[in-house]
């Protein structure tokens, strides 16, 4: 039983979406209403992934792994770890979410609308619990697609530009991660010839990490996957594409982006770039560090300076998500994991944002501050759900965004302490960084302030109805989810420690390995381990 | 073995013939109103022919050859596969090219019987074992497309083409002679098997200057840069299905010709390699085909012209795979994914040109981008396949096209010193993603300017769901058709 449950969760929405391509186009209620009751589904069942979830190992559990791309290598193996079943969670979570919100704002092609979004769920899923460097490749291109007809088709006036510039932008990274993954491949069964073992070369992400590759490779296999990560992230100074792409998607489509395609990034640097190429993480890593900083501070101000609601909460994604890659790079318990934490706080409080910005648009149709002000007397339920996403966003303690700043922050000024000449003064970077939590608050409750409080003096603001029933259905859960987050982060932090102390100890164990090529640890299916490699520490 | 059992080794041959002997003979007799029965004989000769390279295909093992008629031809997997291919274009090609030549008044049983000769010339040149057989398939090849490509005979616009073509074609044609000549004339033989044994130990400056030409002449017949100049206009003359045949079929046998001539010809352990081996040539060439095929492509809004371009590009990312396979002689990894390459890209090509034909009438032929604005709120169907193709083209899975790039790529990386091939390849497939993408915008995106009227016969719409179903085939399962690839790996070694 419990081997299908990963499975379901990753193709319950692609089955939907079949289902629904056989519901007539104007059956509008039943596709809505299937699509959510899928998406709903599919959360439920990914629930059991949590309650099952096994939190004193390390390892992937969940584990499915068949053939599938022989000719290759390739192998359909997904699982989840203590990191990515949040994630995985998070997705599920936010998906009936949106669909439920975007009950009333889309109304054209609402066939081709649920169906593209399912399939995205199952794209974004796929690469989240991909354990094979190639099915996450294909997972990575397949969301790339829907997400581009999400913002192309029901986007707002330049949506064109907006759509083509963000699949480039992913293109150009995801192609070069690809040349990188060739590489990983070949070299892998290079190591494998040399140290003498039978097995063909394969793309299992297990068997990759115990691949020491010479320094030089490492650096430029790390570019590459980093120019990917760094895109979707996005790291000053490739974050040029988000503020269009989230400007002109649709609320559903800003919510999933920022709620979740973001956070690949982030994911990325741990589960790829990190782990399989220490030496490059050691050389480069202080420089995504300090890229880190610079898109906290740059966003803030960024955000500051716009007078479009949802361009200011665009940016503001840039600035938070800064916190995650310096707690990435801080390379300590930590910073990890409060980077991964801070990531899914992100997902709950901007998502929350988005939904505000779009329950204002389907109201008045303008995202600029300067038309609204003084809505809270209108409009008081949603106000306290604004005001409770704004507060988390801002990091106040007790809602989620506190912890997830906090750990990154510690983890930072801390900075690689076990690596001697990782980084000289992390600590000055992190004071840095630190203001950006002072301006988040600055920029984002002068934008409550100006759009909720005060004189209502805009007499089109009169009478604007407060959210339906539906609409608290959106807020609730998402206001839920930031209470328990911020309230009660040990259950959450709980399941990263091992995967994240695996990943470091890995991580030092390949850095004090000799600059060659060779298989760190043994080969990982022999069961013996006198057959490794001269360098063979077996686990 | 008996010349009569070696006749039964060219069975496809000898149906394709002998179809289109038929096709031309029943021309004469037939009038104006049976020409839709012509084309269900070209079908069914297409349909035979298949059949034939089946039965042979059940007779010949894997990394078997069968040399016949005193060493001209010779039958193995490899020319099994892509005669496959070749027929599969042809039968699309008939299906997608009667109703349209019908619509613009230029349906001739001619087209039928010309169509099936060219075909049987990339056939020999697919099992060509020798210089001599290579020259006499290219030229069957050619001698029909050309007279293909001025099937519209009463526009000034095609006769063009086709002149330009033909006049190309004779001075690669002359090219190629004289290299075969020159190689003949320092080896001694014409035996493709032969040459690099004999040549090998020493390279004397004729044998280089005859295989220089061999290039030129080949990578006319491919459209590589710089001897793609004729392409773009023969592509934009020729009626739109000849265009996809040209563009899939024609390079497929071009690239088979290369592989035969200089993989087995060429090959070996010295040739290839050095400042002057063919490999290093055809990995410049594949670089420049592939850029200025792209770039070229960006900066149309005809779509016919833009994927001609895109036609260009694509011999580029197929060359990658033949340089590899030059320099890995001794795995087949690089020629099964040089043909996974041919047979996905044909399907898509032919699917892709076959929608430019599809949503066009006669005098309205709707091929600007513009055109194209909203399709997918009136033809769904139509606009999904062409989204299809596009990204196929673009590399995108969950697609053919990406498998064949990625195979391809893959093999390069496998060549010690050839990854610059690889990120020029990749950056190549993001430029190409733009402008692929324009035409989905276009489709998608925006509202139709003008109601369509496409042509939308039946036997065209059937040609685009087969080709559609066959990409999305062999991008969600790979790995049949790459294993029907790599039984077909069996090429004379040098």
């Amino acid at each position: 039983m419990t081997d299908l449950l990963l499975p379901t969760v990753l193709f319950l929405p692609l089955v939907g979406a079949l289902f629904l391509m056989l519901v007539p186009a104007r059956e509008e209620g039943m596709l809505r209403g299937t699509a959510f009751a899928v998406s709903l589904a599919t959360f439920l069942v990914s629930l059991g992934l949590v309650f099952g979830f096994d939190a004193d190992k390390a390892g992937f559990q969940f584990v499915t792994d068949k053939r599938w791309v022989d000719s290759i290598g390739a192998r359909f193996k997904i699982g989840v770890d203590g990191i990515s079943v949040w994630l995985v969670l998070l997705t599920t979570f936010l998906t009936p979410i949106v669909l439920l919100s975007a009950w009333r704002s889309i109304e054209k092609k609402v066939k081709e609308f649920v169906i593209t979004f399912l399939i995205l769920e199952t794209g974004m899923l796929g690469a989240f619990v991909a354990i094979d460097l190639f099915l996450f490749y294909i997972a990575w291109e397949v969301m790339l697609i829907p997400m581009y007809f999400i913002i192309g088709v029901w986007g707002g006036d330049r949506r064109v530009y907006a759509s083509i510039k963000f699949v480039l932008y992913t293109m150009v990274g995801s192609l070069l991660m690809l040349v990188a993954i060739f590489y990983l491949y070949v070299k892998y069964g290079q190591a494998l010839k040399a140290a003498g073992l039978p097995e063909e070369s394969t793309f299992d992400l297990e068997a990759m990490w115990r691949l020491q590759l010479p320094h030089t490779d490492q650096i430029w296999c790390f570019l590459a996957f980093s120019l990917a990560f760094a895109i979707k992230v996005p790291v000053f100074p490739l974050h040029t594409w988000l503020p269009d792409a989230h400007v002109e998607a649709p609320t559903s489509g800003s919510v999933i982006l920022a709620g979740v395609l973001l956070k690949f990034g982030v994911y990325g640097f741990l589960r790829f770039a990190i782990p399989l190429f220490p030496y490059a993480t050691q050389t480069l890593g202080p420089y995504m560090f300090i890229l880190g900083m610079v898109g906290v501070v740059y966003g803030a101000l960024m955000s500051y300076a716009q007078d479009d609601i949802k361009k200011l909460i665009a940016y503001s994604s840039v600035s938070h998500l800064g916190f995650c890659v310096m707690g990435a790079f801080a390379l300590n318990p930590a910073g990890m994991q409060g980077a991964i934490y801070a990531a899914l706080s992100h997902g709950f409080t901007t998502s929350g944002l988005f939904l505000a910005v779009g329950v204002l648009y389907d109201r008045r149709h303008t995202r600029r501050i300067v038309d609204y002000g003084g809505i809270t007397s209108e409009m008081p339920f949603f106000s306290a759900m604004f005001l409770i996403c704004t507060l988390g966003s801002v990091g106040l303690p007790a809602l989620s965004g506190f912890v997830g700043e906090f750990l990154t922050l510690i983890g930072s000024y801390v900075g690689g302490r076990d690596f001697a000449d990782y980084m000289a003064t992390p600590q000055l970077y992190t004071v840095v960084a630190t203001s950006g939590v002072i301006l988040s608050a600055v920029y984002l409750l002068t934008l409550f302030q100006k759009v909720m409080l005060g004189p209502l003096k805009n007499p089109k603001n009169k009478g604007l109805p407060d959210l339906s029933p539906r609409e608290k259905a959106v807020f609730l859960p998402i206001v839920l989810g930031i209470f328990v987050l911020g309230v009660a982060p040990m259950p959450f932090l709980k399941p990263m420690a091992k995967p994240v102390d695996a990943l470091l100890q890995s991580y030092r164990t390949k850095l004090a390995a000799p600059d060659a090529l060779q298989i760190v640890g043994g080969a990982p299916k022999k069961p013996e381990p006198k057959a490794a490699a001269p360098e063979g520490t077996p686990e | 073995m008996t010349y009569t059992q070696q006749l039964y080794y060219v069975l496809p041959l000898f149906v394709v013939v002998g179809g289109a002997s038929l096709l031309l003979l029943f021309e004469a007799f037939a009038g104006e109103g049976s020409r839709r029965w012509l084309m269900g004989l070209a079908v069914v000769t297409c349909a035979a022919a298949l059949l034939a390279t089946w039965l042979v295909w059940r007779r010949v093992s894997d990394f078997e050859e069968v040399y016949l008629f005193d060493r001209m031809l010779v039958a193995d997997k490899f020319s099994l596969f892509l005669t496959m291919v070749f027929l599969a274009g042809t039968l699309l090609t008939v299906l997608l090219g009667t109703d349209f030549l019908r619509e613009h008044d230029s349906l001739y049983g001619e087209f039928f019987g010309l169509l099936l000769l060219t075909t049987s010339g990339m056939i020999i040149l697919a099992m060509a074992a020798d210089l001599v057989s290579v020259f006499l398939g290219i030229e069957t090849m050619s001698v029909g497309a050309y007279v293909l490509t001025g099937a519209f005979r009463r526009h000034r616009r095609a006769t063009e083409a086709a002149m330009k073509y033909f006049v190309a074609g004779a001075f690669a044609t002359g090219f190629l002679l004289y290299g075969i000549a020159l190689v003949y004339g320092t080896t001694g033989t014409t035996q493709l098997a032969d040459i690099a044994k004999l040549a090998s130990a020493n390279t004397p400056p004729l044998f280089v200057i005859g295989q220089f030409m061999l290039i030129v002449a080949l990578g006319f017949k491919v459209a590589a840069v710089p001897f793609h100049m004729w392409a773009p206009d023969a592509y934009e003359g020729a009626p739109t299905p000849v265009t996809g045949y040209m563009a899939a079929a024609i390079k497929a046998a071009g690239m088979a010709a290369i592989l035969r001539v200089f993989y087995t010809g060429f090959g070996g352990d010295v040739l290839p390699y050095g400042p002057l081996g063919w490999a290093t040539i055809l990995s410049i060439l594949s670089v420049l085909t592939m850029t200025v095929g792209n770039i070229a492509a960006l900066r149309q809004e005809n779509i016919k012209r833009m994927l001609a371009y895109s036609s260009i590009a694509h011999a580029g990312y197929i060359l990658i795979g033949v340089v590899a396979a030059g320099l890995t002689p001794a795995s087949g990894v690089a020629r099964s994914a040089v043909l996974y390459y041919l047979l996905a890209y044909t399907f898509t090509t032919i699917g892709a040109f076959g929608v430019v034909a599809w949503i066009g009438r006669r005098n309205d032929e709707r091929q600007m981008v513009d055109d194209w604005a909203g399709l997918a709120a009136r033809h769904p169907a139509a606009a999904l396949a062409m989204t299809v193709f596009l990204l196929s083209l673009g590399g995108i899975p969950p697609t053919g096209g990406f498998f064949g790039k990625f195979y391809v790529f893959r093999a390069a990386m496998d060549v010690d010193g050839q990854i610059w091939l690889v990120i020029a390849g990749v950056l190549n497939s993001v430029v190409s993603v733009y402008y692929y993408l324009r035409v989905v915008m276009a489709m998608y995106f925006r509202d139709p300017a003008r109601e369509p009227r496409p042509l939308a016969s039946a036997p065209m719409t059937a040609a685009l769901a087969i080709c559609a179903v066959a990409v999305l085939l062999m991008g969600l399962l790979p790995s049949s058709w790459l294993g029907l690839a790599t039984s077909s790996t069996v090429l004379a070694a040098p």
